[in-house]
Formats: C-alpha cells, sequence, structure tokens
C-alpha cells in the first residue's frame, strides 16, 4: 500500500514532448503577438499550472475517473447552463464562465467529461454493443453537441460531438451501423446546409472553394493564411520577420491562425519539426491505448487522442486552406488559457490511465 | 472466459485504433503536402502576393493646369490656401470636436453646419475634410500651439481652383467637381487606394465637370505622383519605400478674351442673352458669354447643396449656355442667306426688281404675310432688301425656294450641326425640311412654312454659337475656319464639313456692302448704332417673334408680358471692308433688334479691335 503511495505516475516520453511543444508555442506567441512580453508571461502561467494539473491529475487512479464520471458530465453541463444564464456575450457568442477576474471556456470541460462518461457507460458492455445502448449514447452525444453548438460554437461543438463518437466507435461498434449512418448523413447533407447552418458558415465552406471569390470578405483569412505559409518558403523568413504577421495582414496570429505564423517565419523545415513533435505525441498515445490496464482505459486514451489529434489536423487543414474556418486553436500553441488547462488535464488523464497498471487476480 | 472475451476486445479495440490511428496519419499527409505545395511549389507567387501585401502605393494628386486668355492673363489659376482638414474617419464625435476646436478656430455657424452635414455624407473619395479655408495668420499660429490636443486635425497647403471672373466666364470654363466615377481614375495605382490620395486641392479629388475644364480634362489634369508605403493591415503606414512626384497639368492657352468678355458682360447687363464673337483669321472664340449665370467658384469649392439647388430651379435657368444651346429663331438675321441661297440657283440677281407693298400674298391660298413696315418699301432689290430688312422680298424669295435645298444650303453655314470644335455640350438644333416635319409632327410642310423661313421664323432656329458662326463665314466671304475656343492643334473637326459657298467675289462684295449698309446707310435698320464706333460695321439685325401676330397692336398687347416680348438678335462683322472679328448678339425679350442688340455687338468689337 505504501509502495503505491510514493510511486509518481509520470511519462517521460509525453512529458518531455509536451514541453518542448508548450515552449516552442510561447517563443511563436512572442512574435505572433508582435513582441507583447505581457500575453506570452500570461500564457506561461498558464503552461506552467497546466503542467502542475497534469502532474497531479496523473497521479490519480483511473478507477477514480470512472467512478466520479457522471459527477464530472455532470457539473460540466451545469457550467454550459452557466455560461447560458450569465455568461457575458463577446461577438455574438456566449462561451465564457467568469468567475473573479478568471475566464474559461465552460465547452472545454465537456470535451474531457464526455468520452469519459461514455468509457465508463460502455466499457462492460459486450461485443457487438446492442441498438439501445448506442441510441442512449448517440442522444447523450446529440445532447451535448447540441449544448455546445447553442453558444453558438460549431467547432467546438463538433469536436465534443466527435470525441464521444470516437469512444462509440472504439467500442466496437459495428460497422453495418457505421454504414448506414454514413449514407443517411450524406442524404441528408443537403437539409444540413439549408437547416442547420447559419449564412456565414454556409459562406465559410462556399469560400474554401474560391476564396478569390470573396478576397476582402469571407475569403481573406483564407487567403491571408496562404500568403503567409507560401512566402515562409523551405526556411522561413526568421524569427519576427514574417511582414504577413508583423504588419497583421494574417488575423487571429495569436490564437486559430498561429501556425501560420509558424509557417511564415520558420518555414517548411519549421513545420516539419512541429508536425514531428505531435506526431510522436499522437504515437505514443496509441502505443498508452493499446497497453492500457483495461478496457475502460483503452477508450478514454482513444477517445480523449483522438479527440486531441482531430482538434490539431482540424485546425491545420484549415490554416492551410483544405477545411473551412472554424475557430479552433492549434493544441498547445495556441493563446488561451481554457484550450491550455484542458489540454494538460487530457494529457493527466491519459498518463493515468496509461501508467496505472492493475495486474490481473491470480 | 473472461479473459478469452477480454481478449477478443482488445483485439478489436485495437484494430479500430490503428484504423483511426491511420486515418490521422492520412491527414497528416494532405496537410504536409498542402504546405509542401504552398511552401516549395508555389513559393515564387506567395513571395510576390506577400510584397503586394506590405507595399501600398498611394497616389499624389497633380496640380491642374491654369487656363488663359489670348493676352496670356489668367481665367482660372491654383489658389494656395492653408486650410484646417480634418479625418471624419478618425473622429467618433463630430459635434464635440467642434467644441474643442472653436475656441481655437472662429467658424461661424453655418461652417459648423456644413462641416456636421459634410461629416455625414462624406465622399467615397476625399477620406479628408476640410473644416476652415482659408486660415489666417492669427489662426494658424494659435492651432500650432494648441495642436497636440487635436490628433487628427492638422493644417495643410491645399489648392483651390479659383477664377477672378467667376460669373462671366462660367459657361464657357465650366467647373471642377468632386470626382465621384471610380472608373476615372488611374489604372496603375489600384481604385481603393485613391481614398489614401495625397491631396493637392482641398476640395479633394477633382475633375472638370462641364465647360473647358471638362473638354480639356485630360490636358488640364497632370499625372498623379505615387508614394509607395510599407503598411501593416490596418492601411497604419510605417515607412515610404518609394516616392515618385506629380506632374503638373499643363497650361490651356484659348483665344479668349477677359477684357472683350469684360466688355460683352457690362453690355448686356442684368438682361438674358448671349454673345459669340468669333476671330476670323483663326476662327478662334474671343467671347462665349451667356447670362444669367452663376459663380464658378462657387461650385469647383463646395456649395452647399441649398446654393446649388436654388440655381437649379432658377427660373431664369443660369446654368442654361444660352450661347452654345438657347435655340432662338434668327429672324432677320436669316436674310443674307437667303439672299446667297437666290442668287446662287439663279432665283434672283442683284439688278431684280420687286414691289414690296407691305406684305407678301401667298397665291395658292391667298394668305398674307406682313412685314414690319405699313406700306412696305415700294422698289426693293436684294441691296435694299437686305438693307431695310424687307420682309415681303425675302418672303417671295422664299417662296420660290425648294425647302429641302434650303435646307441643305443652310447646312453649309453650319446650322443643324455643332460647329464648335471645343464647346462644352453645344446644341447641334437640327434643320426644318420637309422630311424633317413629316418625322416631328407628322404633318406636311406647307409652302407657307417656307415663307415664314424666308424671314428667320416659323421652324427655323439656331443657336447665338450657330449665329457667329454663321456670319463669320458670310465676313470671311464663304472661307472659315471651324470655331474653337482653345488654341491648341486641333485634329481634323469631324464634326462640321467647312464647305464653301460658291459666290463670285462680285457677289461677295455686294453682299457686304449691302451688310455694311445694315449700319452705315441712313437707311439701314440698324443705323442707330452707326455713331457708336470709329469703324465701318457691317451686320444684320434680327427681331426673332415668339408669337405669331398680324398686326402691330395685337403685339401691344402681348408685350405686357415680359417673357413673350420678342428676342433681339444682331449679327455683325468689323471693321469694313477688311473685318477681322464677327460677333453674334441675342437678348432675350430685349425686343427690336438693332437699336438693342446693336450696342452690345459694336462694344465687343471695340473691346475686341483695342477701340475703347
Amino acid at each position: 500500500m505504501s509502495n503505491r503511495v510514493k510511486k509518481i505516475y509520470f511519462d517521460p516520453y509525453l512529458f518531455f514532448s509536451i514541453f518542448l511543444l508548450a515552449t516552442l508555442g510561447l517563443f511563436f506567441l512572442y512574435s505572433a503577438s508582435n513582441a507583447d512580453l505581457s500575453i506570452v508571461l500570461k500564457q506561461a502561467a498558464y503552461v506552467f499550472i497546466g503542467f502542475v494539473l497534469m502532474i497531479s491529475v496523473s497521479q490519480a487512479d483511473p478507477d477514480l475517473f470512472r467512478r466520479t464520471s457522471f459527477l464530472f458530465i455532470l457539473f460540466s453541463i451545469f457550467l454550459l447552463g452557466v455560461t447560458f444564464v450569465f455568461g457575458p456575450e463577446i461577438n455574438g457568442a456566449q462561451r465564457w464562465v467568469r468567475i473573479g477576474s478568471f475566464s474559461f471556456q465552460s465547452s472545454e470541460l465537456l470535451k474531457l467529461a464526455l468520452p469519459i462518461f461514455l468509457a465508463n457507460y460502455l466499457f462492460d458492455k459486450k461485443l457487438p454493443i446492442q441498438p439501445k445502448e448506442i441510441l442512449i449514447t448517440v442522444l447523450i452525444i446529440s445532447l451535448a453537441f447540441v449544448l455546445v453548438a447553442r453558444q453558438p460554437d460549431l467547432g467546438t461543438g463538433l469536436i465534443v460531438a466527435l470525441s464521444g463518437l470516437f469512444v462509440l466507435f472504439l467500442s466496437g461498434l459495428s460497422w453495418s451501423f457505421i454504414g448506414g449512418a454514413f449514407v443517411v448523413l450524406v442524404i441528408s447533407s443537403p437539409l444540413i446546409w439549408n437547416m442547420l447552418l447559419q449564412p456565414f458558415q454556409q459562406q465559410r465552406i462556399a469560400t474554401l472553394f474560391d476564396p478569390g471569390s470573396d478576397p476582402f470578405g469571407a475569403g481573406w483569412n483564407i487567403i491571408q493564411s496562404k500568403i503567409a505559409i507560401g512566402s515562409g518558403g523551405i526556411f522561413g523568413k526568421g524569427f519576427g520577420e514574417g511582414s504577413q504577421t508583423q504588419l497583421n495582414f494574417l488575423p487571429e496570429t495569436k490564437t486559430d491562425f498561429i501556425f501560420s505564423v509558424i509557417g511564415e517565419e520558420f518555414g517548411f523545415l519549421g513545420v516539419i519539426l512541429l508536425l514531428s513533435i505531435y506526431f510522436f505525441i499522437l504515437m505514443r498515445c496509441l502505443y498508452l491505448a493499446l497497453s492500457a490496464r483495461d478496457r475502460f482505459c483503452r477508450l478514454v486514451i482513444g477517445g480523449l487522442t483522438l479527440t486531441f489529434a482531430a482538434n490539431l489536423i482540424i485546425n491545420l487543414s484549415m490554416v492551410v486552406g483544405l477545411l473551412p474556418v472554424v475557430g479552433m486553436p492549434l493544441p498547445f500553441i495556441s493563446k488561451g488559457g481554457s484550450s491550455l488547462i484542458s489540454l494538460f488535464l487530457a494529457f493527466g488523464i491519459i498518463i493515468s490511465m496509461g501508467t496505472h497498471k492493475k495486474f490481473l487476480p491470480q | 472466459m473472461i479473459f478469452e472475451e477480454r481478449q477478443v476486445e482488445k483485439n478489436n479495440f485495437s484494430s479500430r485504433a490503428i484504423f483511426l490511428f491511420v486515418i490521422v496519419g492520412i491527414s497528416f499527409l494532405a496537410v504536409i503536402i498542402q504546405v509542401f505545395a504552398l511552401q516549395v511549389s508555389s513559393y515564387s507567387s506567395y513571395e510576390l502576393a506577400a510584397l503586394n501585401n506590405k507595399n501600398y502605393a498611394i497616389p499624389i494628386q497633380p496640380l491642374r493646369g491654369e487656363i488663359f486668355d489670348r493676352n496670356g492673363y489668367a481665367i482660372v489659376r491654383n489658389e494656395p490656401t492653408f486650410d484646417l482638414i480634418t479625418q471624419p474617419n478618425l473622429i467618433t464625435q463630430p459635434e464635440l470636436f467642434l467644441e474643442l476646436i472653436k475656441p481655437v478656430i472662429y467658424l461661424s455657424e453655418l461652417e459648423e453646419e456644413e462641416y456636421l452635414k459634410k461629416f455625414k455624407e462624406k465622399a467615397f473619395v476625399n477620406k479628408e475634410l476640410v473644416l476652415k479655408k482659408n486660415l489666417t495668420a492669427e489662426e494658424i499660429a494659435r492651432f500650432n500651439v494648441r495642436s497636440f490636443n487635436f490628433e487628427n486635425v492638422f493644417i495643410d497647403k491645399r489648392h483651390r481652383r479659383v477664377s477672378d471672373y467667376p460669373k462671366i466666364f462660367s459657361h464657357v470654363l465650366g467647373y471642377t467637381s468632386r470626382l465621384n466615377n471610380q472608373h476615372d481614375l488611374s489604372m496603375d495605382i489600384p481604385r481603393s487606394h485613391w481614398a489614401d490620395a495625397e491631396l493637392t486641392y482641398a476640395n479633394g479629388l477633382i475633375q472638370g465637370k462641364t465647360g473647358l475644364e471638362e473638354t480639356y480634362n485630360q490636358h488640364l489634369l497632370g499625372t498623379h505622383g505615387t508614394r509607395v508605403y510599407e503598411i501593416n493591415s490596418r492601411g497604419r503606414l510605417v515607412k515610404t519605400l518609394e516616392y515618385q512626384p506629380p506632374e503638373r497639368g499643363l497650361d490651356l492657352h484659348t483665344h479668349l478674351d477677359i477684357k472683350a468678355q469684360i466688355s460683352a458682360a457690362n453690355a448686356l447687363g442684368d438682361r438674358k442673352g448671349a454673345v459669340v464673337a468669333i476671330d476670323l483669321n483663326t476662327g478662334g472664340i474671343n467671347v462665349l458669354y451667356s447670362a444669367p449665370n452663376y459663380s464658378i467658384n462657387k461650385l469647383s469649392n463646395g456649395v452647399s447643396v441649398e446654393e446649388f439647388d436654388s440655381l437649379v430651379q432658377d427660373p431664369d435657368k443660369p446654368f442654361f449656355n444660352r450661347a452654345l444651346q438657347g435655340r432662338y429663331p434668327p429672324a432677320s438675321t436669316i436674310k443674307p442667306a437667303i439672299g446667297m441661297f437666290g442668287l446662287t440657283n439663279n432665283l434672283v440677281s442683284w439688278m431684280d426688281e420687286i414691289d414690296d407693298p407691305g406684305f407678301f400674298r401667298l397665291p395658292e391660298t391667298g394668305r398674307i404675310y406682313r412685314g414690319w413696315k405699313k406700306g412696305g418699301h415700294n422698289n426693293v432689290n436684294l441691296n435694299k432688301a437686305l438693307m431695310v430688312s424687307s420682309n415681303t422680298y425675302f418672303f417671295k424669295l422664299a417662296y420660290q425656294s425648294d425647302m429641302t435645298d434650303l435646307a441643305s444650303y443652310f447646312s453649309l453655314f453650319g446650322f443643324g450641326n455643332k460647329v464648335c470644335r471645343d464647346c462644352f455640350d453645344e446644341d447641334k438644333v437640327f434643320l426644318p425640311s420637309p422630311e424633317w416635319k413629316n418625322k416631328t409632327f407628322n404633318t406636311p410642310w406647307f409652302t407657307g412654312d417656307t415663307v415664314n423661313i424666308g424671314v428667320g421664323q416659323g421652324y427655323l432656329v439656331a443657336t447665338p454659337m450657330q449665329l457667329a458662326n454663321y456670319i463669320s463665314i458670310v465676313a470671311n466671304k464663304g472661307g472659315a475656319l471651324s470655331p474653337s475656343i482653345a488654341n491648341v492643334d486641333h485634329e481634323a473637326a469631324d464634326l462640321y464639313q467647312n464647305n464653301r459657298i460658291s459666290l463670285s467675289s462680285g457677289d461677295w462684295n455686294n453682299m457686304h456692302d449691302a451688310l455694311t449698309a445694315v449700319i452705315e446707310s441712313d437707311s439701314g435698320t440698324a443705323r442707330s448704332i452707326r455713331y457708336l464706333k470709329d469703324f465701318k460695321v457691317a451686320g444684320k439685325s434680327g427681331t426673332a417673334e415668339l408669337v405669331s401676330l398680324d398686326s402691330k397692336e395685337a403685339y401691344l398687347e402681348v408685350r405686357d408680358t415680359e417673357l413673350l416680348r420678342d428676342h433681339s438678335i444682331i449679327i455683325a462683322f468689323g471693321p469694313m471692308p477688311n473685318p477681322k472679328y464677327a460677333v453674334s448678339v441675342v437678348i432675350e425679350n430685349g425686343e427690336s433688334g438693332g437699336a438693342v442688340a446693336g450696342p452690345v455687338a459694336i462694344e465687343v468689337l471695340k473691346s475686341l479691335l483695342n477701340e475703347q
């Protein structure tokens, strides 16, 4: 017993790669914010708190997360509700909870709570998963999606939904069901386009296919981002030397489009280095998932990791012009405390699930 | 059992996790390929795009050329002023701003109102708004001390387009206005950048709107300079990378004569009408005057909406250029042309005499066409008919003429054509003919219509410009130059073929003698102006009837209404026998041609000949 308490649950691979990423992120942020040190210091504080949280959380036994998963998701939904009632409206959306001077994007927690909750619900179900369980799962996912998308925050809503769907898929959803759902989705896509998407969202999708159609409106962000990345060339323009970034042609340099800053100032080589770190983190997480001690841990690691990957890929695809513009930060690098804290929490949980081994009862 | 199931589940999880991670890997690959395409394959085009982003070229407005009269005096010039300039896009509360600036700069209530009004309707191409023009030295000093309080306000040298004769030249010079059509902007700088142009004029980017300012806009405009800035995306200028100064527009030298224009204006006084004078050697237009008129200084430098509306709605129509667009019956001034038509077509000779009982009876209908003098002029030949302006003679001559032939003969004098090479918006009017009447009124041409045209009434109308052109052709004995205002090399005139009138030199001499007798003989109709000058003048006066009346008594009733009174017209040239200038004068509702329009023509001729 005493032996277990003393053991520190720690994954050096994830720890050092995330440390590298977050540290590089501070440098990038310095350039992206036009050398605004106060922004960088604030971000650094979040990174520090994040590491503390990550290490703390990873000490907890996976069973603790499993047992409290219901409370966790209730708390997350409660926060969303608080946001909905009391949250300040910023740019026409209510996404933040404010406690004193500290504000938090409430949907971030749901990205963690939902996969854990679903993993808890599904880990002991027999294969293949039964229609009733699928129905319940899909209903919960839909509820979560609607809650977030109504803020309105379609991007995060999609990520939350994906986080649940990953767990559902990993837990053994039958392929025929997936195929059927896919067909339904394709058939109903015109309906989704017309009924669910706001005109500005339709515009963003249309812009993806022809950014030149509205170069100073919806296409501006994509065009400027591509110019920033493209003009970086192989070696980049150098730290703090990107004209697109420094002269503010690039929008949202500190948040969604920080990858374009990296592309402009550090070129193709910088991009490859950055993507290698991400890829290494993903591979390490896959390894942890495959070697986790039980099905619950596997599902949680898989769900959280794939959510992280989806987040990353959506951001990258967006800034290089492969996907429509959706608000989505670059993990560990974009400015933003909520996103950082929730990422560190996610990796704290992943490390906990991946490092706590339970020996089979003899 | 439990272990087996766990193994199956584990395998199931593994294969699905790996499946998803493969998708993640493929997505990574897609991103890398796209980044490669952007950064390596298309590097050069994106590098260029980034350069174009940060380099921002703005135009520098050039000074327009000035306009000079034939003696080298400026008619329109650029007047430098020191103006207090604001940038409305940087001022959030204009009312508050005015309160703050008022202790520094004196502002009248009107100026405040104007500013607030324009603040709201600031034109696209004019990012600046002048708060106060023509600052005094004191105001400049006061502002400079406090300028730190007003970040977005500055004093700068701006120009105004100014004429020292703003009213009398209004129609011929025209005015400039703010450029309102982006398509007129030079394309070497993106259109949107023109909003940031460095301005030279207080009124912003300007273009010629009417008159010479419009006709010679390209000539006067100059070439804009360029300043290339490095900018950030908010358009904030970081530093100048390149500077190319603007090139001032070319000056425009004209045939206009300020002195003669002034004398035309003075002689016309506050009557409505027009004066056109042409240099017979060059075809240059020395006088082009229309009254009433308006101040081009006001129109070029910002006129209030109310003031502009009141000009537009003025019943006297000050914007209407009577010299180029006024359609007046030429009345008796057409008689020389009718006479020449008769000579050319052998309908009459200088010898032929007819009896003028004071009227002409149309054989077909018996309708009576009266002359101006009861009892007539007894025996008249062409010379006397012109001198005493016998209507009967020309009724009869017209009666003998074919209208289609007559109309084409008129066209040789420029009637029904634009005659001026560089006039703004000249009316070409029309030529009456059977075909024209059928098309316009859907009624046939009657012989009586031709008879009326014999005395310049009925369907025949002409502009003062056309009348001046006509009389200059007569003065030059058939060989005349197309009139033009500007003294520049004109390309071959395409609007009006200047045909020679085929008349023997004997006929021309007789014609000049007859027209000289109109003024210089004891029985000429315009003899009242004979002693107003020391040189001889030839001409023909006319009284254009606005209503057709059978008796003098009837006219005396009509005359109570000023606007129905006859127009007074004269066309003249001199000095005889070697004329240098031709002139036409129309005075609306002036009545009796020779006595009213005549003195105006004489004043203009005297001024042009420096005989004042």
